[in-house]
């Protein structure tokens, strides 16, 4: 199974179509001749808008390579990526840079803040770099939604490894992008802290009516989303819909067992 | 052994961080090091020449200096009777003996009273050919000369003004003008580093150079086969008496030797020093990079530390890699050095200085000074950051920020730089307050070592406010890439005041100098405005004396209405007090001189000095030696006998120009040296009839056509020649200086690349979330912008504190006007602006190339 493409193209989200981010056949190789190393395989993929969507896989499938590829950040060796209806496989960097100003927000695993800016400074970076003026209401409800009101003129490293990852969390969602990506944005904090961070996610999906892709390896993170695909390879071998941590785990186990045992 | 592996390991891996403190070092070894092969070479080139050209023994006239030099105050060489040589010929030992006449103090025109005389300083010499010279010299084409009418040229100065057989030549000397036609072209058998010379029959040169027939100014010796060169001269000086000098090959020689290795010296010293200057801002550079990478490795030396490296080794481990890094800059840089050497040598060549790559000396001291030095420099220079690192703890392996964002600046660093700014400026205040000017130049020097050492330990905490400023400045229009690259400039102080400071070294000298210089022309142009009252000053710019005929041709021009002579000489003083003072310089000048130049008296007045038998002393002699008006001074002439004049009047200390000097009427002094020992005038002075001056301007300079050694300028002239002369010395010094700043330049482009490396991540996070490459590269030119501002406007700051004090200080020898060159200090602003944005082009460029993923992925 190379395909994720379940969902319709056009939903119920007004004129928008219901697919933020779309990959069409994505081959990404390292290398060439004997020591070629393909990190995606022929990859169909559709992120439905104001989903939280979770890319699981054991290292080396491709899970983040796939995240970078579809945000902009790496460049594929074939096939097509989308964003909207605009495709982003073979433009310059210049586009690309814009591109992830105006329509990406990322959230890294660690180092996700300008250390010489305060916290609302990185929260509003993309869009001073950008020349815009922030929304003050929606800036006002990111921050307080993330619970970060008191901590705006803290620097980075006043602020605890939670509340850095919750600055980082507010400055993808400030801007309003179409589109969240996550590079296990929660795997350096403990558990307390990553609930915290990835409840926020959660009610942005469901408050704001965010998009968000997340890529990880814990199978509790992966149970907030709305859908997980599982990477294998650099194939998509299997997606589940409404996952349960337990359900993540389970079937974690069975790809383990499966990859023993082929 | 560990240690030294990891160093090694730890140079060769950042080998790329380490080149810019490589290249630091290498210019700098490379600029002392040429300059030791250079001025070796220059020895070397001397040598061989006085070996060539001094004869076994040399006997010359009593007055002749120790190497021979033939010049006197009356512009004749001092000569000695014909009848010497057969006294020689008569010596044991002396196999041949040769009468001699030559002279320096000649000009040589070409047909076109064109001066041929080299433009380098070198010597212009006229004088008989003889077997001596037929040594050194081959005739190339054409003949030796052999009457009147011939003249034979050296080739380089054939070439250089395309001289020919048949050319008519010049030869202006005190007894007038000799023309001939060229009748051969010898080329030098050793380098010539730049001499004119001319030969003429001996007969002919008698006659053109000294005016007498049988005389000589020397006697070239040459030893009969076993006779040693001390035992010839122990003859011929038996022979001779002690009427006469006598000197061997090797006195000659070293005698000549002397009088070039002064001037050598002070070039060597000057270039050495400016070499210094660039040393001292190379270990900002050094300190900055070692700094860097101790802060890049801290989680790795902590490692090195938690497993059980003591700190000591962390310590010695940074030293290996500074001491590798002083070999490689050092090793290159005294190769680089023996290139600069001929670079130079090919550039004195363009100047007249013909020197010749046979002779390039390398002494064995000069790669080991260059290795000495840069090593020692290096090393010392790492010491803080390997102190540093020794410092760091185990539990930084554990911590997660890679680089821990450098402390602030402490208070204790706060209270050392102020303590030592406070007392340079107290210094500096002293200095400007002195009335001694020896006093003052030491507080002067005390206060500058002080404020610069001041400004340096206080430059960080500077950093803060200054960058702040411009940032508020320059940086706010460019929004939040401003703001960023602000805030970058600001993150770590120490390192942007290290490098801020090395810029700053450069900048203070040459903002100093600059004051100090244009003060110089502006005191000056206003003591000309005030005292000056003559129209025309006629003067040589070699200062050669001027010939009777030249002042005749002066005073025989239309429209003046009066020529003052002004003639120098010295004499014996005996004071009322009863001392003697020995060579005591006196001028002897004609009457309408008080009026040419209004010189101030504390008592009589000084057209009275002119009068017969009568002179003026300045106000400290009068007061060291108890000299009132009506004292007499016994004064015995230098060539003449004893007078007694009487003091008529008493000149004010506070004189400029020409401060300090004791007048005499030009009759007085005739009255007591006989006309042929008379000195030529060394100034000439002329005031035009009321409303000609144009025309005297113009028949002046047309009476000089024949005298091309000498100038004629008004006073407008003058004070262009004034500024230009300063000028000129100024540009020379800046160009010194330059080696410091392109090194404090290299610092910046250290910086900058270092902090691209350090802040990947944080390129790599900006250009995730859509910083583009156009943003990111200003960002990069903004910071080193500022850095270059921050350090040039402390050292343009520093520099005009210390030229004012400086001017202060010098107003007690009569640079009265303090003035601050404006467009140069503001153009100097504007090209650090620039110079940061030159800086920044590579690392910004390389920060734009750098790939999002990587540079996020990086630890």
């Amino acid at each position: 199974m190379t395909s994720a493409v379940t969902i319709p193209r056009h939903g119920g989200t007004g004129g928008r179509t219901a697919v933020a981010a779309r990959a069409r056949q994505v081959v990404k190789a390292y290398g060439s001749g004997e020591t070629r190393v393909v990190a995606l395989d022929h990859v169909d993929v559709d992120i439905a808008r104001g989903q939280f969507t979770a890319i699981m896989g054991p290292s080396g499938s491709g899970k983040s390579t796939l995240m970078h590829c579809l945000a902009g950040l790496d460049t594929v060796t074939g096939g097509q990526i989308y964003l909207d209806e605009t495709e982003i496989t073979g433009l310059k960097d210049k586009k690309l840079t814009r591109l992830r100003r105006d329509r990406i927000g990322f959230i890294f695993q660690a180092f996700n803040l300008l250390p010489t800016l305060n916290a609302i400074e990185n929260i509003t970076l993309p869009m001073d770099i950008a020349g815009r003026k922030p929304d003050k209401q929606w800036l006002t409800r990111v921050v307080e939604t993330v619970g970060l009101a008191d901590r705006l003129k803290h620097r980075p490293t006043q602020l605890s490894g939670g509340q850095q990852q919750r600055v980082a969390v507010a400055r993808a969602l400030a801007a309003r992008p179409e589109i969240i990506f996550g590079d296990e944005p929660t795997g350096n904090l403990d558990s307390r802290a990553g609930a915290e961070v990835l409840g926020f996610l959660r009610r942005s999906v469901d408050e704001l009516g965010q998009t968000i892709v997340m890529v990880t390896h814990d199978p509790v993170a992966a149970s907030y989303a709305d859908r997980v695909l599982y990477l294998a390879d650099g194939r998509i071998v299997d997606e589940m819909y409404k996952p349960t941590a337990e359900a993540v785990l389970d079937r974690m186990k069975d790809f383990d067992a499966r990859g023993r045992t082929s | 052994m560990t240690v030294m592996k990891t160093s090694m390991r730890n140079f060769f891996a950042h080998k790329g961080r380490m080149a810019l403190s490589a290249i630091a070092v290498l210019l700098s070894v490379a600029f002392v090091c040429g300059t030791l092969v250079f001025t070796d070479t220059m020895s070397t080139t001397f040598d061989k020449l006085f070996a060539a050209t001094s004869s076994d023994v040399t006997v010359s006239a009593k007055g002749a200096s120790d190497s021979g030099e033939t010049t006197a105050d009356n512009g004749k060489p001092p000569v000695m009777p014909a009848s010497v040589l057969g006294e020689v010929r008569k010596a044991q030992g002396v196999k041949s003996a040769e009468g001699a006449v030559f002279s320096t103090s000649v000009t040589v025109v070409d047909a076109g009273k064109d001066n041929l005389s080299p433009s380098s300083g070198a010597p212009t010499i006229v004088g008989g050919w003889n077997a001596n010279e037929a040594r050194t010299m081959k005739i190339t084409s054409g003949a030796a000369p052999k009457d009147a009418d011939q003249i034979m040229v050296d080739a380089d100065t054939a070439d250089k003004h395309d001289l020919k057989l048949g050319d008519e030549i010049g030869v202006i000397s005190a007894v007038g003008t000799h023309t001939a036609k060229i009748s051969g072209i010898a080329d030098f058998t050793v380098t010539n580093p730049g001499a004119a010379i001319f030969y003429l029959d001996t007969k002919t040169a008698q006659q053109a150079l000294v005016g007498e027939s049988d005389v000589y100014t020397n006697v070239n010796v040459t030893a009969a086969a076993g006779v040693s060169d001390a035992q010839l001269k122990k003859n011929v000086t038996a022979e001779l008496g002690g009427a006469f000098q006598v000197k061997t090959a090797k006195e000659t020689a070293d005698a000549n030797q002397k009088d070039v290795a002064g001037f050598m010296n002070v070039m060597k010293y000057a270039m050495l020093g400016f070499a210094g200057i660039a040393f001292l801002v190379g270990i900002f550079l050094i300190i900055n990079t070692f700094s860097m990478l101790v802060a890049q490795r801290t989680r790795e030396i902590g490692l090195m530390r938690a497993i059980g490296s003591s700190r000591k080794q962390v310590n010695r481990s940074v030293l290996v890699e500074a001491l590798l890094l002083g070999v490689v800059g050092s090793v290159l840089g005294v190769g680089a050095g023996v290139g600069l050497a001929i670079g130079l040598m090919k550039l004195m060549g363009q100047m007249g200085m013909e020197l010749s790559t046979d002779d390039l000396t390398v002494a064995w001291t000069t790669p080991v000074v260059g290795l000495v030095l840069g090593v020692i420099v290096t090393v010392l220079a790492a010491y803080l950051p390997a102190r540093r690192a020794g410092k760091i703890s185990p539990m930084a392996a554990l911590r997660d920020a890679g680089a821990p964002a450098d402390a602030k600046a402490g208070w204790i660093r706060a209270a050392i730089g102020t303590v030592l700014t406070g007392t340079g400026g107290f210094a500096l205040y002293l200095a400007s307050e002195a009335d001694k000017a020896k006093e003052g130049s030491l507080w002067l020097g005390l206060g500058i070592v002080l404020s610069l050492i001041g400004f340096v330990v206080i430059g960080p905490l500077l950093a803060g406010a200054v960058v702040r400023v411009l940032g508020a400045v320059l940086l706010r229009m460019f929004g939040p890439v401003g703001r960023m690259a602000e805030r970058n400039a600001l993150r770590n102080p120490r390192r942007t005041g290290a490098t801020g400071a090395a810029l700053m070294i450069g900048l203070a000298l040459v903002a100093c100098l600059s004051v100090v210089g244009s003060s110089m022309v502006a005191s000056a142009t206003d003591q000309l405005d005030k005292t000056v009252g003559t129209d025309f000053i006629i003067q040589s710019d070699r200062s050669q004396l001027i010939t009777p005929q030249a002042v005749q041709a002066v005073k025989s021009s239309p429209d003046l209405a009066h020529v003052t002579e002004y003639k120098s000489t010295q004499a014996d003083f005996t004071t009322p007090d009863g001392k003697t003072l020995k060579d005591t310089a006196i001028t002897a000048a004609d009457p309408t001189y008080a009026t040419d130049l209004s010189t101030e008296t504390v008592a009589g007045k000084l057209p009275d000095a002119y009068k017969a038998d009568s002179m003026s002393v300045h106000e400290k002699f009068a007061k060291d030696h108890g000299i009132r008006l009506g004292s007499k001074i016994k004064v015995a002439f230098k060539d003449g006998s004893a007078a007694d004049l009487t003091v008529r009047a008493i000149t004010s200390s506070d004189v400029v120009i020409d401060a300090g000097s004791m007048y005499t009427s030009i009759a007085t002094l005739a009255k007591y040296v006989p006309a042929d020992k008379m000195p030529l005038d060394s100034l000439v002075f002329a005031s035009a009839e009321d409303g000609r001056q144009d025309a005297a301007y113009t028949s002046l300079k047309s009476a000089l056509h024949d005298y091309p050694q000498y100038i004629v300028r008004d006073q407008t002239d003058y004070k262009d020649a004034l500024k230009d002369q300063i000028g000129q010395l100024l540009n020379m010094i800046y160009g010194l200086l330059a080696l410091a700043i392109i090194v404090a330049i290299l610092g910046v482009v250290n910086t900058l690349a270092l902090s691209v490396v350090e802040r990947t991540r944080e390129i790599g996070l900006m250009r995730a979330i859509g910083l583009s490459r156009r943003q990111l590269r200003r960002m990069i030119r903004m910071e080193s912008v500022v850095i270059a501002l921050f350090g040039a406007l402390l050292g343009l700051g520093l520099g005009m504190g210390w030229g004012a004090t400086a001017q202060q200080l010098l107003a007690l020898e009569g640079m009265g006007v303090l003035d601050i060159p404006w467009p140069t200090i503001i153009g100097v602003f504007i090209s650090s602006a620039f110079v940061g944005l030159f800086a920044a082009l590579i690392p910004a460029f390389r920060a734009g190339r750098m790939n999002v993923l990587n540079a996020i992925a990086t630890e």
